[in-house]
């Protein structure tokens, strides 16, 4: 945490100063609700953030997890290779890349969206590769047997099932995405996590942390169920038939 | 050099998977309207020949030729040579998330180029021929296996090919649903069509084929009509493996 | 390592996602790695045993920085035509970088050593509180089952950062935490790496227990059936039985949580814990060379990503039982 980061609630923390014979008042939530236009400001945030972060991860992780199958062997090798190092540096080290190291002057939300859309389609390859390559041989062959070209035969016959069994896989990415968006906190994007420590951080609260935290803490709760089942209805409506995925 | 009149001729081909020899300088001709039966013990090769004609397996010497053009060569379209050639598969291999008609119309609309109501008219005409205009909206894994395997007949003819191959299409069917692939499969002969068939069907062999083939370990061992393979074959390995055979499998399907 | 799933149709597949190195014997990884373990190891029994006390951003380094230095130098004072010109001058910001990186080191190593407490600790005693939470949830009744689930839930469905912040700010840990002895002492960690302790801990619970209980439920029912039938009971068939199984099963889930651990750990300077990342923004804000240090920290936190990956494919090996994939149901 820098220091510029640092009114006194922060300190009192770290001295370890908290009163916990006031924890969890009934004027700590009033002041919560009163502020409720503030922080959802901030879950919309967070909503939209999450949304073009899963949408770019999914305009390069598609592609990518394609290439990783069927590319030729230094091409799927070097896409595997970026891959791994996207997956194997943290979240935050991405971003602090995409913000504070990029020539031009992004903004914290599209530096957001780069970092965690980078991290993402890294994380998305791999679900459609294993969807990819679980769609069997059968299928690729009974598509050149009737005279595709092999990028039809992807187009037309491997991708549109390998998209399907990519459900599970992406209904998880989605929500990992969701509650990843909080690490933007780092570069003060106003999404909803920051939004709670600017509003627990403000002269005078210093007793309303717990109850900010908590309501952030439900908020970001009732996104993830709601995404969840949102996805589930989604996954539901473009099974195929016969499958067992409708029910 | 090639037979003028032979619609497919395979001319010393060569095969190996890794270290392994499968084919071993296979030579044979058909010609147009044959119904060309192979038989053989597992691992001799017969599928691997099969998928040498649409070079979904590569051959490693020797040439094939498909009404005089040769069609091993680096030349080649491939892509081409599968529009002449249609196949059907032990395991159907539908494509899952299409429904009977979509699975018949998809090569038509992206191969051949035909409008939506083009295809779906000659898709839709296939699948009567095959049996099948009622389920023409069913998915895959809806139908039976029979089923299946009749659309995959469907889908193949739907390019109008030249030649059909054969893969064991009846091997992983439950024996009373055989009956009705090999009723589509003979009207198909009937029809004039050449066919390549590996099978284990001795029934449909012995009506329907013009010759029959049987390969061992990579070679073809004997060939000629019906009557001579049952009735009196030229070599003993073969007499063994038909008598083998027919216990298990002979007999009609309905 | 494979993308692991729960096996549930529509999944309710819960998993971290996964690195997908696959470390097989290849010398290029040991060439790096071993030098790599071996220096940070020299450099943490150097600063706490051999010259104990020094502050650590003037901690001097093993590696000498001035050949790099005067050989960029020497690159960038060439006079050579444009396009060699240019490339010297390339290869002169890649030896900068080098010195550079080398500086770093012993405050990255520093580092390092939190980032790695963060990780294993949390991890042995995350899994010391997931087995009983996923055995509550797959063999329990009514009254152990919903609690298991709600805490699991709660946990999974918001973001670590927010639980940190509930612990440390909300909470005020650290005024708790002040009181265990040993807390600070030397090398042990302080007070706001015990309350990071405590939060990963929780957290990584609430996910491995999720691995588990997809794993116990791979283990075929049978197997705890026959258990019972030679006059184990419940717990005893649970714990010799099907747990020997089930963990094997759980084996990937581990992969991904341990990796996820080491970068994730660097939410910790948040809550001002010296770890890796803390270290790094500090050389940052005051060098203001951050394409530099990040990236020496991105290949940083790599090798530790790398190694950890390698560690569980042998564990993974080791553990193989015959027959019995390590990489559940499919």
């Amino acid at each position: 945490m820098s220091p510029a980061l640092a009114p006194d609630v922060v300190l009192a923390a770290a001295a370890g100063n908290v009163d916990p014979g006031v924890v969890l008042q009934a004027g700590d939530w009033e002041f919560v609700y009163r502020n409720r236009r503030f922080l959802l400001y901030g879950a919309g945030v967070t909503v939209l953030l999450t949304l073009t972060s899963v949408v770019l991860g999914l305009l390069a992780g598609l592609p990518a997890g394609i290439v990783e199958v069927y590319g030729s062997g230094p091409v799927a090798a070097a896409v595997n290779r970026a891959g791994v190092l996207l997956r194997g540096t943290p979240l935050l080290v991405i971003l602090a890349f995409t913000f504070f190291v990029n020539p031009i002057n992004v903004g914290a939300f599209e530096a957001a969206t780069l970092g965690l859309g980078l991290r993402s389609a890294a994380y998305q390859s791999q679900i459609f590769r294993g969807a990819i390559q679980s769609v069997g041989q059968g299928q690729m062959e009974a598509a050149r047997s009737v005279g595709m070209s092999q990028f039809e035969a992807i187009r037309h016959v491997v991708v549109p099932q390998a998209l399907r069994r990519s459900i599970p896989g992406f209904q998880n990415e989605f929500t990992i995405v969701l509650k990843d968006t909080s690490v933007a906190f780092f570069i003060g994007l106003a999404e909803l996590l920051t939004r709670g420590f600017n509003l627990f951080t403000q002269p005078g609260q210093s007793t309303s942390v717990l109850e900010v935290i908590l309501a952030v803490s439900a908020v970001y709760f009732v996104l993830t169920v709601l995404t969840n089942q949102g996805l589930e209805l989604l996954g539901r409506r473009f099974a195929i038939p016969g499958t067992g995925g409708e029910r | 050099m090639s037979d003028a009149n032979a619609l497919l001729e395979f001319e010393d081909v060569h095969q190996s998977y890794g270290e392994e020899k499968v084919l071993r300088g296979i030579d044979f001709e058909m010609e147009r309207g044959d119904v060309e039966v192979v038989i053989g013990p597992s691992g001799s090769g017969k599928s691997t020949m099969l998928r040498c004609v649409n070079r979904l397996t590569e051959i490693d010497s020797g040439t094939i030729y498909l009404d005089g053009d040769p069609v091993t060569t680096p030349e080649t379209d491939v892509n081409a040579l599968r529009r002449r050639v249609g196949m059907v598969f032990q395991d159907f291999n539908l494509f899952a998330h299409r429904t009977a008609l979509g699975n018949v119309t998809l090569g038509l609309r992206e191969v051949l180029g035909h409008s939506k109501e083009e295809a779906r008219a000659e898709a839709m005409s296939q699948l009567e021929r095959v049996g099948l205009a009622n389920q023409a909206d069913s998915y895959p894994a809806e139908l039976s296996g029979g089923q299946k395997q009749r659309v995959g007949i469907a889908r193949a003819l739907a390019m109008d090919p030249e030649l059909m191959l054969f893969d064991e299409p009846t091997s992983a069917l439950d024996p009373e649903l055989i009956g009705e692939v090999l009723r589509v499969m003979r009207d198909l002969a009937d029809d004039g069509m050449t066919m390549l068939c590996v099978t284990h069907e001795m029934g449909f062999a012995q009506e329907a084929a013009s010759t029959i083939s049987f390969l061992d370990e990579g070679s073809v061992v004997e060939r000629g009509p019906p009557e001579q393979l049952f009735e009196a074959p030229e070599h003993e390995r073969t007499g063994e493996f038909l008598e083998r055979l027919t216990s298990l499998h002979g007999g009609q399907h309905g | 390592m494979s993308a692991e799933t729960a096996d549930e149709p529509g999944g309710s597949a819960t998993t971290r996602g996964t690195v997908g190195v696959e470390l097989s014997r290849r010398p290029l990884f040991y060439a790096v790695l071993g030098p790599f373990w071996a220096w940070l190891v020299v450099r943490w029994v150097y600063d706490w045993v051999v010259v104990p006390g020094t502050n650590v951003t003037s901690r001097e380094t093993f590696f000498p920085t001035q050949p790099f230095v005067s050989a960029g130098e020497v690159l960038r004072e060439t006079a050579a035509p444009p396009p060699l010109a240019g490339l010297l001058d390339w290869f002169a910001g890649g030896l900068d970088f080098i010195a550079f990186g080398i500086e770093a080191l012993p405050q990255l190593a520093a580092g390092a050593w939190v980032t790695i407490v963060l990780t294993v600790v949390s991890i042995l005693a995350g899994l010391v509180l997931a087995v009983p939470l996923s055995v509550a949830r797959v063999y329990g009744n009514r009254v152990t089952r919903y609690p298991a689930l709600a805490a699991t839930e709660l946990i999974r469905g918001t973001p670590l950062l927010a639980q940190l912040f509930v612990l440390y700010f909300g909470l005020g840990l650290t005024q708790y935490v002040r009181v265990i002895p040993g807390v600070g002492v030397g090398v042990l960690p302080d007070t706001a790496v015990m309350v990071a302790l405590i939060g990963f801990t929780i957290n990584s619970a609430a996910y491995q227990s999720e691995y588990i209980r997809s794993a116990l439920l791979s283990v075929d029912s049978g197997q705890l059936t026959a258990g019972r039938a030679i006059g184990l009971s419940k717990v005893e068939a649970i714990r010799h039985v099907v747990l020997p199984q089930g963990l094997r099963f759980a084996i990937p889930g581990w992969s991904n949580e341990l990796v996820y651990l080491i970068k994730y750990s660097s939410l910790a300077s948040f809550i001002t814990v010296r770890e890796l990342f803390f270290r790094a923004e500090a050389i940052g804000n005051d060098t203001y060379l951050y394409v530099q240090i990040y990236t020496v920290a991105a290949l940083f936190y790599i090798a530790l990503v790398v190694s950890a990956s390698a560690f569980m494919s042998y564990v993974e090996d080791r553990v193989a039982i015959p027959g019995l994939g390590t990489k559940g149901r499919r």
